[in-house]
């Protein structure tokens, strides 16, 4: 027993050290499990009011843009509604499909950005709303210019997102004039630059195309941009199209997004979870 | 000069946090290059601290690193691991003549021919395994060897320059 003792006092910082690698280990599997939630992120409250300080400073360097970005964002929510009005005016006399619950199926959220990264190979955000104010985790994130992520844990007041900067993050996608079905994929370096998967060889994709969300997509709303097409090739394995996108969201300077609560999200997980046996 | 520089140190050791935490977050040189100058405490450490505060230490300065960048444990993993290895290195790099009580880790004290290798040795098994966690799979292997090679020349720079402003005072 003594010598027991005496080995486990001789060995001490190897024991220490072994002990605390595999700490460290645990939390790094088991937060990539990517559902997990741990208090030890940038949702922490201490961690959070720190980052929002520096935020506060860094962005007000950056108002001048942020005005441009919103300028921009009105004008573009200005010709949406004069499209809708005349498609209501257009339709006024043909029974509606729509149930009015479609219609406000989806609801943005606005949320400041408190922290993002884009130099990593697994990048995250932290924003500064969460299941206090109706956030919770598998809600989609986008900006003013295309998509963001989506949440992944929430804090009372802080939701923690997984970027599309993050390489196990893919997103069900289409080509937007041709309807070509894909998914989006970022290889892990180059903040501007994603790669879009699984579209064949035989289809035609031209630069310059816009990628857009799927219809088949459990978490974004259908027809919200992505990117563009800066380059098709072919991969390696010849059978599918090599394609670069240029994404639209400037991840580097991103300042405000909004999360969007699908309200049928979980029905249709319901749905799906339950599948009736056809027989 | 004993207190004097333990004072120094531990005054060091809060600005490279700070400095780490708030302005080097965001810094990455042409994509690749890193600057993790919060190993400033770990390499700068007194020759004779116990390695088991290093290895202690390392973990929190790890953890609360892993906090703020959202990368939970890895950067625990690696600067316990650098805190664990550095007597190995103190062994494998004795300087001519040995290392006396009061010699400290410095460019001026170590020469260059001890210091850089040190640092270097230091930074880079430490960004080497933290990229390769946080890429967390074998195909980035190539880039994540980039990042770290890349990184320890970024950061061999920056500890030359803080020690050859150190040195004039």
């Amino acid at each position: 027993m003594n010598q027991l003792f005496e080995f486990l006092l001789r060995q001490r910082n190897l024991l220490l050290f072994i002990l605390l690698q595999v700490i460290s280990l645990w939390s790094v599997f088991t937060y990539n499990n990517y559902q997990h939630t741990l208090y030890f992120n940038t949702t922490n409250a201490w961690a959070a009011s720190i980052l929002s300080t520096r935020q506060e400073v860094a962005s007000y360097h950056q108002l001048r843009d942020i005005n441009g970005e919103l300028a921009l964002e009105n004008q573009k929510l200005h010709q949406q509604i004069f499209q809708l009005q005349a498609q209501v005016q257009q339709k006024a006399d043909i029974p509606v499909f729509f149930s009015k619950a479609a219609l406000d199926r989806y609801k943005p959220i606005a949320c400041k950005v408190i922290d993002q990264s884009t130099r990593n190979s697994q990048n995250y955000l932290t924003i500064e709303k969460g299941s206090q104010d109706g956030i919770k985790p598998g809600m989609a994130v986008i900006s003013s210019t295309g998509v963001v992520g989506k949440v992944i844990s929430c804090q009372e007041n802080l939701s923690l997102i997984v970027s599309v900067l993050h390489t196990s993050n893919t997103i069900s996608a289409k080509i937007k004039s041709s309807g070509e079905l894909g998914y989006i994929k970022w290889p892990g370096y180059q903040p501007e630059v994603a790669e879009l998967m699984d579209v064949s060889k035989y289809k035609k994709v031209v630069k310059g195309d816009t990628i857009v969300t799927s219809d088949y997509n459990a978490v974004y709303p259908p027809n919200v941009p992505i990117g563009i097409v800066a380059k098709v090739g072919l991969q390696d394995d010849g059978t599918f199209h090599d394609i670069k996108v240029m994404l639209l969201t400037h991840f580097s300077t991103l300042r405000y997004v909004y999360v969007i609560e699908n309200k049928f999200a979980g029905q249709q997980a319901k749905l799906e979870q339950a599948k009736p046996k056809i027989d | 000069m004993g207190a004097n520089f333990q004072y120094k140190w531990v005054l060091g050791v809060v600005l490279s946090i700070v400095v780490q935490l708030l302005f080097l977050r965001d810094l990455a040189l042409f994509y690749y290059g890193f600057c993790f100058i919060y190993l400033w405490a770990i390499i700068k450490a007194p020759i004779e601290t116990p390695p088991v505060y290093l290895i202690i230490g390392g973990f929190a300065l790890g953890w609360l690193l892993d906090t703020f960048y959202n990368t939970h444990g890895m950067h625990a993993f690696a600067t316990v691991l650098v805190a664990w290895l550095r007597p190995t290195f103190f062994k494998i790099l004795t300087p001519a003549n040995g290392y006396d009580e009061r010699s400290a880790i410095s460019l001026a004290e170590m020469k260059w021919l001890w210091f850089f290798p040190y640092v270097a040795l230091m930074l880079f098994t430490h960004h080497i395994v933290l990229f390769l966690l946080e890429s967390s799979t074998g195909s980035l292997l190539g880039l994540s060897l980039l990042k770290a090679f890349l990184s320890t020349l970024l950061g061999l720079g920056v500890f030359a320059l803080l020690e050859l402003f150190n040195s004039s005072k």
